[in-house]
């Protein structure tokens, strides 16, 4: 998988420019600078991978690029148009879809209603018929009850398609999460650990997944702490460590770059414990200084 | 000049008030999480409480406020915090919003118990009502005395919260609690204090409150909306915003009272009441100038309960039934009870309208009887004749309204809904409904409708037709509820960050349901052909509306009939109770209508423990009685000991009919609980067992004692009340166990995001880690034996 896929995608510009491409990203809490000026360029029909250690700024990134946060300085661009003055909303709808690192799914809907809200969503903005993904049927049109029951045949769900998506273990919930930002139609697809939960050789089938989703056109940008298969699938990969890109290139410059193996290796991973990112992923504020109460100026 | 000096140093006087109570209402908020809709009968409490001590038992000024400000109130807020919201901590905004709003429904009907309002309590000036000259300006000392505290304060919260570690910590509550909890911190014991620190600082405002104006309950309670909007100048978390907030809200409305001549109108608006609007008026300015919030992954916090939805069939079927039995009720009744009857059946419209905005969309509102009243009133005016085109104007003209209320606050997140539409109905109560031009002697009659020949003149049409109004609306509910934006809803509810990645605007979706929930009550106003005192459509008036509605179960649609019928009871059962029999509750020796008024509170509080409200966990709890042989037998016993009691002529028919009810509705559904051995994660303890037990026992026999034969004289209230009893004792006994029948089907599974610290760290837990990041067991084991078992806190580089 390392070679590029076909692009499906059909204006000419898709295959010259970067579907995503962020610029100078900056994100800080209060006195700490989570990520520190990023540059990342995801291109369509690849699986480009963001790994790093807990901590790094993975998961901010993401929800700065989907608009989840302001940042504090930088650009995102999606198909060449700046979108960061929009809102979360808008950027859906120019094509940014993502998953969560801690589940955002609906517990109290079935597996079917989940996928089946992301598509009626997405049938309630876009005006124009977004063509159907190469990924399902070829690309030919489906009707909406088609095209939420073949998503779930793809991603494995038929056994639990009418089950509360609550009661679900992890691993399939993130599939379910998968599906319902497929169901959305996005053109770039930030998915963030979407194979923790899964097993040995689910995993392996994921990552077949996923480089049947990115030759179909889409723009996939991974983080994932499964090495392997971020080794296995992503043809280029960005290394975030204290919030800064050390690295860049494909799997095996990577792997091999010291700067990277000193982070991963050396300082033992940053200051982020299992409670630290739980908060983080809260989306609280965990740094002293930042922190707007009693006593601070507002 | 001179004129200008004293307005401005009256308006730096309650900006002083203002300051103290929306500091504490600050504390609070940004410790604990919570919200405090009851902060301002935390004042109206100690006021009282001051006036008692000082007044009425003769202690001396010093002694009694420090017995107030410094013990009683803390202690207060602490027992509070510890009893009720600890419990609610975690819980979703609508919970908590209605959980502090039943507390202080609840304090004030308590208050209204110990102190009644036919007594008048003024409290002495401080400094016996001394002043110096200053600049030529009188000024009472108390005034340089409130100016002078509230300095104080803002000095001494700005040492506690920089300096100290209390202060730092109680900071650390609100960041994260679980961190807190790992670094050694007390998180627990830290909310009690910022809550008993709040307490303190309502009762100050309170008893400064209370020697300039009358000892009233309902306006100190109610000054907490001026609190709330001087703290949402500083996003309800800042300090020195809320300090300027209220030096702006103090002078505003100092000058207003000056400068502005109460003759003046503008359009049939009189400006005399201006003064009372300021709050709301700033506050809708606040928010509209606040940018929009941003958006929380938070991760789905449990597995929700699916509501079940029920089918179109059902639902038609559920609805054609209503009417023919209500109709057939309503021609057997007699003319009291008809009465009665109809207009329970008018508030369930009003309950109906909260079911798409608070139990598919999760908001809440707390202006339905506003809109109810915007709904009568417009109705009056352009629908003399009764005509239905009349109503979808009005209709209309309410959904209109309802959206641009909401509009402001629905950009932020769901608690400044709730403080939006409180402000809202205290606004439209002082700049609408009680204006002379508007509402001519207080009261205003809503015209009939009238469909070509047929008029809907008498009580038994209005009833018919309300039926099948509630009918017709209950069903396209649920149709909206089946449909494609219903279910976005619901999507919406359970993860609005979610909804928002996957392109749908929440706002514009937030504000589309809060319309519909408009125009339904402003029908229900329209709709009602009866008489309204403007006192109905004040905030007072739809706080138990949307409580009720919360308690009820308000995802379905009979939970709202339900909801509405009880609430229509409650004040005709009250008067009925007034003049009848005072004695009937001899035994707890309270007045019936002080008992009753206080209810809802009660209630809406107890939703604290479980909150889902309690229609379907008693559909769960009979499940479970099946399962449960113990359980069967206790509950076929006690049925059976009624019987016989009741053929040996021990207790009357009456007396059985309730005990029967109540021992269905409320003892057999919890009987599995309270018996079962051991609970899923055993969060009943047998203390609680033990109290629920005894509650229960307590309600059956308090519904085997009270004479209802005698002491009402109408069939349907008896029913209406067992009724209201039964709902009442379930309710409580839910919240007294702490468990719902629900947690007996379905053990929580734990949230894999907290393994080691919510619970520790097990060695599947380890292994199941290990395989996200990629490793063999084998290697799990080997790492182990190197690392120790510290393999969640160990960085994944650490372990390749
Ligand atoms: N809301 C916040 N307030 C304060 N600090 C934050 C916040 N969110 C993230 N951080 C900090 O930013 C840094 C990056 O966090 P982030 O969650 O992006 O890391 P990550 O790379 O996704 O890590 P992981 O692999 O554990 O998911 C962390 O040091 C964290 O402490
Ligand atoms: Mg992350």
């Amino acid at each position: 998988m390392s070679a590029s896929f076909p692009t499906a995608a059909a204006s000419p510009v898709a295959a010259a420019a970067p579907a995503l491409r962020v610029r100078d990203l900056s994100v800080r809490f209060g006195g700490h600078l989570a990520v520190s000026s990023v540059d990342l360029d995801v291109p369509a029909g690849r699986i480009s991978g963001l790994i790093g250690p807990n901590g790094a700024g993975k998961t901010t990134t993401f929800n700065a690029i989907c608009g989840v946060i302001t940042p504090t300085s930088g650009q995102v661009e999606l198909g060449g148009d700046d979108v960061s003055k929009l809102s979360t909303h808008q950027r859906a709808r120019r094509g940014i879809g993502r998953t969560f690192q801690r589940l955002e799914v609906f517990s109290s809907l079935s597996v079917r209603d989940n996928v089946r809200v992301g598509l009626e969503i997405r049938q309630s903005w876009s005006r124009r018929r977004a063509a159907a993904p190469q990924f399902l049927a070829g690309g030919a049109e489906l009707s909406a009850d088609d095209e939420v029951a073949l998503i779930i045949d793809r991603l494995g769900l038929v056994e639990v398609a009418e089950v509360p998506v609550g009661s679900l273990p992890t691993g399939q919930a993130r599939k379910v999460e998968l599906g319902r930002a497929l169901a959305a139609r996005p053109s770039v697809l930030l998915l963030d650990e979407p194979a923790s939960g899964l097993d040995e050789q689910e995993s392996v089938e994921f990552g077949a997944l996923l480089g049947t989703l990115a030759a179909s056109g889409l723009a996939i940008l991974l983080v994932e702490h499964d090495i392997a298969l971020v080794m296995r699938v992503c043809s280029e990969l960005s290394v975030l460590n204290f919030g800064q890109l050390i690295a860049h290139g494909t799997p095996e410059q990577v792997q091999s770059n010291a700067a990277v193996l000193d982070a991963y290796l050396g300082g033992g991973g940053n200051d982020a414990t299992a409670v630290e990112r739980a908060a983080v992923d809260a989306g609280v504020n965990v740094s002293d200084t930042s922190w707007s109460g009693p006593g601070a100026p507002s | 000049m001179d004129k200008f000096l004293t307005f401005t140093i009256a308006g730096l006087s309650s900006a002083a008030i203002y300051a103290i109570a929306a500091s504490g209402l600050v504390v609070t908020y940004t410790t604990s999480g919570i919200f405090n809709f009851a902060h301002g009968a935390f004042g109206m409490m100690a006021a009282f409480t001051y006036w008692q001590v000082h007044v009425a038992w003769g202690v001396p000024t010093i002694p009694a406020v420090i017995l107030v400000v410094f013990v009683i109130a803390p202690i207060f807020g602490a027992v509070i915090e510890r009893v009720i919201m600890r419990g609610i901590e975690g819980a979703s905004d609508v919970v908590k919003i209605v959980v502090t709003v039943s507390l202080m429904v609840a304090l004030l009907g308590i208050a209204q118990v110990i102190w009644p309002q036919n007594v008048s309590r003024p409290v002495p000036p401080f400094f016996e009502g001394r002043f110096v000259e200053l600049f030529g300006v009188r000024v009472p000392w108390a005034r340089l005395m409130a100016l002078v505290i509230a300095l104080v304060v803002a000095g001494g919260l700005k040492l506690l919260f920089t300096r100290t570690r209390l202060g730092i910590a109680m900071r650390a509550v609100v960041d994260d609690r679980s961190l807190l909890q790992l670094n050694g911190g007390r998180p627990g014991r830290t909310a009690m204090l910022s809550w008993g620190l709040g307490a303190g600082l309502a009762a100050i405002s309170g008893v400064l409150y209370s020697t300039e104006q009358t000892l009233s309950a309902i306006t100190l309670t109610l000054l907490v909306v001026n609190t709330y909007a001087v703290a949402v100048v500083g996003r309800l978390r800042s300090l020195p915003g809320a300090f300027l907030g209220a030096v702006i809200l103090g002078l505003a409305q100092s000058y207003v009272t000056g400068y502005i001549n109460p003759g003046l109108t503008i359009g049939p608006i009189a400006l005399g009441n201006l003064a009372a609007a300021l709050p709301a008026i700033m506050l809708f300015i606040v928010l509209l100038v606040q940018p929009e919030e941003r958006l929380r992954a938070h991760g789905v916090e449990r597995p929700r309960n699916p509501i079940r939805v029920p089918s179109q069939t059902v639902a038609i079927v559920g609805g054609v039934a209503l009417v023919v039995v209500l109709a057939a009720l309503g021609s057997l009744m007699s003319a009291s009870d008809l009465v009665l009857v109809t207009k329970g059946a008018g508030i369930a419209l009003v309950t109906l309208s909260l079911v798409p905005l608070t139990g598919y969309a999760g908001q809440i509102s707390l202006a339905q009887m506003t809109f109810v009243g915007i709904g009568a009133v417009a109705m009056a005016a352009w629908g003399a004749s009764g005509s239905p085109l009349a109503v979808v104007l009005v209709v209309a003209v309410c959904a209109v309204v309802g959206a641009v209320v909401a509009l402001p606050a629905l950009r932020l997140s769901g608690i400044y809904l709730a403080l939006a539409t409180a402000a809202f109905a205290l606004f439209c109560t002082a700049m609408f409904f009680n204006q002379q031009t508007i509402i001519r002697a207080g009261s205003v009659q809503v015209p009939p409708l009238s469909f070509g020949p047929l008029s809907i003149n008498t009580d038994f049409r209005q009833l018919v037709l309300t039926a099948i109004v509630f009918a017709l609306l209950g069903n396209g509910l649920v149709w909206l509820r089946r449909s494609a934006w219903g279910r976005r809803l619901t999507a919406m509810k359970d993860s609005p960050v979610a909804c928002a990645t996957l392109g749908l605007n929440l706002t514009s979706t937030k504000v589309g349901v809060f319309a519909l929930s408009a125009a339904i009550a402003g029908a229900g106003g329209a709709m009602s052909g009866r008489t309204f005192t403007a006192d109905s459509f004040s905030l007072p008036a739809s706080l138990p509306v949307t409580m009720l509605a919360v308690v009820g179960g308000i995802g379905s649609i009979a939970g709202a009939f339900i909801g509405g019928m009880l609430l229509g009871a409650i004040p005709i059962a009250s008067t009925i109770f007034a003049a009848n029999a005072i004695g009937i509750f001899r035994f707890v020796s309270l007045p019936v209508t002080n008992v009753l008024s206080f209810t809802p509170g009660l209630m809406g509080i107890s939703l604290g423990r479980e909150p889902d409200g309690a229609a379907p966990q008693i559909a769960v709890g009979y499940r479970a009685v099946g399962d449960s042989p113990p359980a069967l037998v206790v509950s076929a016993a006690g049925a059976v000991a009624l019987w016989v009691a009741t053929r040996v002529g021990v207790i009357t028919k009456w007396s059985f009919f309730a005990a029967l009810v109540v021992f269905v509705v409320a003892v057999v559904p919890l009987l599995p609980l309270i018996l079962t051995p051991r609970l899923p994660e055993d969060q009943a303890e047998p203390p609680r067992r033990v109290a629920c037990a005894i509650w229960l026992a307590l309600a059956t026999i308090a519904a085997v004692l009270i004479p209802w034969a005698t002491a009402i004289t109408s069939n349907g209230v008896r029913v209406l009340l067992v009724l209201v009893l039964a709902a009442l004792s379930a309710r409580v006994a839910i919240g007294v166990l702490g468990v719902t029948p629900e947690q007996l089907r379905r053990p929580l599974p734990p949230s894999p995001d907290l393994i080691g610290v919510d619970r520790p760290l097990s060695r599947a837990d380890a292994i199941e880690a290990t395989h996200m990041m990629g490793l063999t067991e084998d290697e799990f084991e080997a790492e182990v034996s190197r690392a120790g078992a510290d393999v969640a806190a160990a960085p994944v580089g650490a372990l390749r």
